[in-house]
């Protein structure tokens, strides 16, 4: 008998029942890909440095000579477990010439931007992974790029590079894009190309004219090796350990990040719909569960009716959500895990799986305690909708007659919205959250992409950037004096093409350096500038270094160095130890917010220049910034030029990537939106049936009660985009602040395009939704006047 | 002699339902004439096709064949739209069930159609007035703030009356008015009915009462989808008391086996 209830109310509420299926299919999908992205996102970077084996510690360094001081030191060194040493030639752009490229280039001449190196396939420490993940393995003839490079160039699998070393050249055809778990990052400005052994030693041969060396070392306890390593004055162009490798990947944490926030979005919107859903469902059922209690059926044979009902359901919703939560989950994850390499997905069917019980899990437990308070009714109080019917509980609270213009339709609206608030919650709720999970990631874009990024990352403001393929040679050459005259050839030429300019660049020292205490000596980078009249530097407290003992740190460095401003800073060259004294402090994203800065007085040695950022330039001209890039890039063509926004965008590598997301977030928001408006308008129209018959019944037009319907989500979704807007404006700082505080923009002040934050966006789910609720609300021509006979 | 036009035509019309793939013919070549001014209730079993017959005659119902003109306009070559006008201007509608939107006041539902048919929002004044007086008039002032949970049954479907008259229309249909309401109640919905109907808005009721159907002019007796009768009471209206009214009425309902 049971059993026959349960099926005929199946089949009679079928539009309830789908409703409910379609709610917990959502839920389903949402959690299971959500808690499963978490766990695997949680732990990719981790896995992914462990996977490549990342030795504790990593020492660049240049050489002449294979054997260098610093090996002897580790050989030494009672606190290295073990080391490895890694040859690779450092390339200049005129070492590498595309030779055949799928997009037309237009040119040949390769542009490497960042540091490059020629490598063997490392087999033990450092490993690097081809796109599917597996170690990377290459035949003689083939190479591996890492996506940056092949990107900066247009380069595809399959296209056919040169490489000339030592004399010697090759042609190369593309295998694979590699993942590197070390230098693989757009943080880092140090990026390694990879060909097999054999060719290596064909190209490069043995006893080239310089080594670049890459140490890893593996110590019993880091911070006694680091003590001793700083005893030592080396000259190296980066150290870096396994955490600060782990924390260039904070553009791609940035993206994990937001995903994460995302995840738990969409988990709490799950649970809200979950609600929603048993509440107003079993609302539906408390006439029947009166009737039924009228007719003698027990409390218990009620509550089985039902969670045999909601036990069929969930079950079928749960598989079905199941299935699709996978493509969902990787469809999330698509964008923030292209430069990650992530844990086998297999092992996360499991976290599915145990998701989707959980759902079922949850919906029974509504189930019963909603059904369990049915039974503390009368049958008739049940049949009153259980005495907590809202019938019995709307007030209005807008008059229709101290509206003198309002239309009928949308007072309707704003006083059902208002007399039913707890009915719009969940449907405010999840429209809120929307608008902050396309709001957050939009002010962290907009701030990254703002012109006053580039004084975050230690530079002057400037008409343009301008790269030359030959500067870094005329500096590792020639030195200041050598970039001097450079700079100086440049003016000329701008000069002649009737554009008066100052250029200037800034130049970057390794040198090792220390604060009050000579044993913790670091070597940080340190920044000059050499060009420019004024030094106008983003400075958090104090002044910018003016005369040669000056300097200003970073906050962080500060920290580190344990320096204030008015203490020394002391820099140790071979022959003597400078001092300087602290001006002020500022912040850089630049080098995970550690560094210096020296006046552009100051004399610091060239055997300390590790590199130098493109050549920036003020010009004087009546056009306009667009106008200018064009007209230098016409000029010119030989140099890229670019604009300092340009410029950081290239550097920061994920401006790409963090348009994607954007888009991912917003079609995901989209999507949400619209499943819960169109749910949401199907569940509210079939319970107003009655009404919406009465109202065509007295002569109201299916146009006007189409209004009244879509008016109710359109005021829901512009109150809760009004407040998601609000929120995300206080929640900012506390989440996104925080992300560019490891970045090093400590003191950052977020930037909001409004036009795309206030209008465009919220525009586009005004538009989205409000289409859906049109189209859902044409449900409406379906019912007919005569259903105002089976009113209640 | 009082020459009326007629407000409802009626002619050849049927209408049929399939259901389980049987043809049920509701209404067979149903014709009849209601003039303006005149009162006029449609008797007979359930299921009859009383309540079918006034949604058709109505407009929200559509006919399977025949013609319905009401006013001289055939009301199936309306559109939808025009049809919606004509439901909220010139027609009224009272149900059984008197339902009106729970999140509104009586006062609210009651000019709910009044706001929704003045177009250029400048008669709200003159609503609000009419709408009182209405109210007034059928006794129900003292409701017009409250919830449409907190009052009786005769005053909700007073509610209703009120709500079907606010935009003036030229005939009211009524389905089973009195049927939810105890004795008492029926009473005062009928005296406002024919209060009404003696102010000259045709109204045309359906009702299983035959103390309600006494109080119109005209009984149409329904059975099997086809107009079996049609007694005249407006005759009887001068020169015999109400009690008698029902006396022939009920004599005649036995004669056609009701």
């Amino acid at each position: 008998m049971l059993f026959h209830i349960l099926k005929k109310d199946l089949k009679r509420k079928r539009t309830m029942n789908m409703i409910l299926l379609l709610f917990i299919v959502l839920a389903t999908i949402f959690l299971a890909s959500s808690v499963s992205n978490l766990i695997k996102i949680m732990g990719a970077v981790d896995y992914f440095l462990e996977t490549a084996k990342t030795a504790d510690y990593l020492i660049v360094a240049g050489s002449e000579e294979s054997e260098t001081p610093i090996e002897k030191f580790l050989e030494k060194c009672e606190y290295v477990t073990e080391y490895e040493v890694i040859d690779a030639y450092m390339l200049m752009d005129e070492n590498i010439e595309i030779v055949k490229c799928t997009q037309d280039l237009g040119r040949t001449k390769y542009e490497k931007g960042d540091i490059l190196s020629l490598n063997p396939v490392p087999e033990n420490f450092a490993k690097v992974f081809d796109e599917n993940g597996e170690q990377l393995y290459l035949s003689t003839g083939e190479i591996a790029f890492p996506k940056i490079q092949a990107e900066k160039n247009n380069l595809q699998v399959g296209d056919i590079i040169k490489i000339s070393c030592e004399g010697r050249e090759k042609e190369f055809t593309i295998r694979t894009i590699v993942k590197d778990a070390i230098f693989g990052t757009s943080h880092m400005g140090y990026k390694r190309l990879f060909i097999s052994k054999e060719d290596y030693e064909d190209l490069v041969g043995e006893e080239p004219s310089f080594h670049t060396l890459l140490y890893n070392v593996n110590c019993s306890d880091e911070k006694e090796f680091l003590k001793e390593y700083r005893k030592n004055s080396f000259e190296v162009f980066s150290m870096l350990d396994k955490a600060t490798v782990k924390m260039c990947y904070i553009f791609d944490m940035l993206l994990i990040g937001i995903l994460i926030v995302v995840s738990i979005c969409l988990i709490l919107i799950s649970f809200l719909i979950l609600r929603f859903t048993i509440v107003f469902t079993l609302q539906e059922d408390y006439k029947e569960i009166g009737i039924m209690k009228a007719i003698g059926i027990t409390d218990m044979g009620i509550k089985g009716i039902y969670l045999m009902k909601y036990l069929a359901i969930a079950l079928a919703g749960a598989v079905i959500g199941l299935v699709f939560s996978f493509p969902f989950g990787r469809f999330l994850i698509s964008e923030s895990m292209e430069n990650i390499m992530a844990p086998d997905t297999n092992s996360n069917i499991g976290i599915h799986l145990l998701c989707a019980l959980g759902i079922i899990v949850i919906i029974l437990l509504f189930c019963f305690l909603s059904t369990g308070k049915v039974s503390k009714f009368t049958a008739i109080e049940a049949i009153r909708k259980g005495g907590n019917g809202e019938r019995y509980q709307t007030k209005n609270l807008l008059k229709l007659y101290k509206r003198k213009r309002m239309l009928p339709a949308v007072y309707m609206a704003f006083n059902d919205v208002m007399s039913n608030t707890k009915r719009y919650l969940v449907l405010a709720a999840v429209f809120c959250m929307g608008t902050i999970l396309i709001l957050l990631p939009l002010k962290a874009v907009h701030t990254l992409q703002d012109e006053g990024i580039i004084r975050l990352f230690g530079f002057q403001s400037s008409s343009v950037f301008i790269e030359t393929s030959d500067l870094e040679k005329y500096l590792v050459q020639k030195g200041r004096s050598g970039m001097n005259s450079y700079m100086e050839r440049i003016e000329e030429e701008l000069k002649q093409e009737g554009m008066d300019a100052n250029v200037w660049v800034e130049l970057d020292y390794m040198i090792p350096c220390y604060g009050n205490d000579p044993n913790q000596k670091v070597s940080y980078y340190t920044q000059q500038q050499m060009g420019k009249d004024e030094d106008d530097y983003e400075v958090i407290k104090g002044t910018v270094p003016v005369f040669p003992n000056e300097i200003m740190v970073t906050e962080k460095t500060a920290e580190e160095l344990a320096v204030k401003i008015g203490d020394i800073v002391y820099f140790e060259f071979p022959t003597e130890v400078r001092e300087f004294i602290v001006t002020g402090t500022f912040q850089s994203m630049m080098n995970m917010g550690n560094g210096l800065r020296v006046g552009k007085t100051a004399e610091l040695p060239d055997q300390y220049l590790s590199g130098c950022f493109s050549l920036q330039a003020d010009i004087e001209t009546d056009l306009n910034s667009i106008e200018l890039l064009e007209k230098m890039q016409d000029c010119f063509p030989n140099y890229t030029i670019k604009s300092g926004k340009e410029y950081i965008s290239e550097m920061i590598g994920i401006s790409d990537q963090m348009d994607d997301l954007i888009w991912l977030i917003t079609v995901t928001v989209l999507f949400i939106n619209m499943l819960i408006t169109l749910l949401t308008m199907k569940s509210l129209i079939t319970r107003e049936r009655g009404e919406i018959a009465m109202l065509k019944s007295i002569g109201f037009a299916e146009k006007t009660i189409k209004g009244w319907q879509c008016t109710r989500i359109l005021l829901v979704l512009i109150s809760a985009i009004l407040l998601g807007t609000m929120l995300s404006h206080f929640l900012a700082p506390v989440t996104v602040g925080p992300i560019f505080a490891m970045m090093g923009a400590t003191s950052i002040k977020l930037v909001t395009d409004s036009l795309e934050a206030y209008v465009i966006y919220p525009l586009i789910l005004l538009i989205v939704t409000g289409i859906t609720s049109y189209l859902c609300a044409f449900e409406i021509t379906k019912v007919d006047l005569k259903e105002i006979n089976t009113l209640e | 002699m009082d020459i009326r036009m007629n407000q409802l035509a009626v002619k050849d019309l049927c209408k049929t339902y399939i259901v389980n793939k049987r043809q049920n013919n509701v209404l067979r070549n149903i014709n009849l004439t209601v003039e303006a001014g005149e009162m006029v209730a449609v008797m007979g079993p359930s299921g009859s096709g009383k309540s079918t017959l006034l949604y058709t005659v109505s407009g929200m119902d559509t006919a399977t064949a025949g013609e319905v003109t009401f006013h001289g306009r055939k009301i199936d070559s309306l559109s939808a739209k025009e049809m919606s006008r004509i439901r909220l201007t010139e027609m009224g509608f009272i149900f059984q069930q008197m339902y009106m939107l729970k999140n509104l006041t009586i006062y609210d539902n009651i000019i709910l159609p009044a706001y929704q048919a003045d177009k250029e929002k400048a008669g709200r004044a003159r609503i609000n007035e009419r709408a009182k007086e209405l109210m007034r008039k059928l006794g129900i002032m003292e409701i017009a703030e409250n919830d449409i949970t907190e009052v009786s049954g005769g005053q909700l479907q007073r509610a209703c009356i009120c709500r079907s008259l606010i935009n003036n229309p030229e005939m009211i249909f009524a389905d089973e008015p009195t049927g939810a309401l105890n004795q008492q109640n029926s009473k005062e919905v009928m005296r406002e009915l024919n209060r009404i109907n003696r102010e000259g808005t045709t109204i045309m009721l359906v009702t299983h009462d035959s103390k309600v159907a006494a109080k119109s002019d005209r009984v149409l007796y329904i059975e099997d989808g086809t107009i079996k009768g049609e007694l005249n009471l407006g005759k009887y209206k001068e020169e015999d008391g109400a009690r008698d009214r029902e006396r022939w009425l009920s004599g005649w309902l036995l004669e056609m086996g009701f």
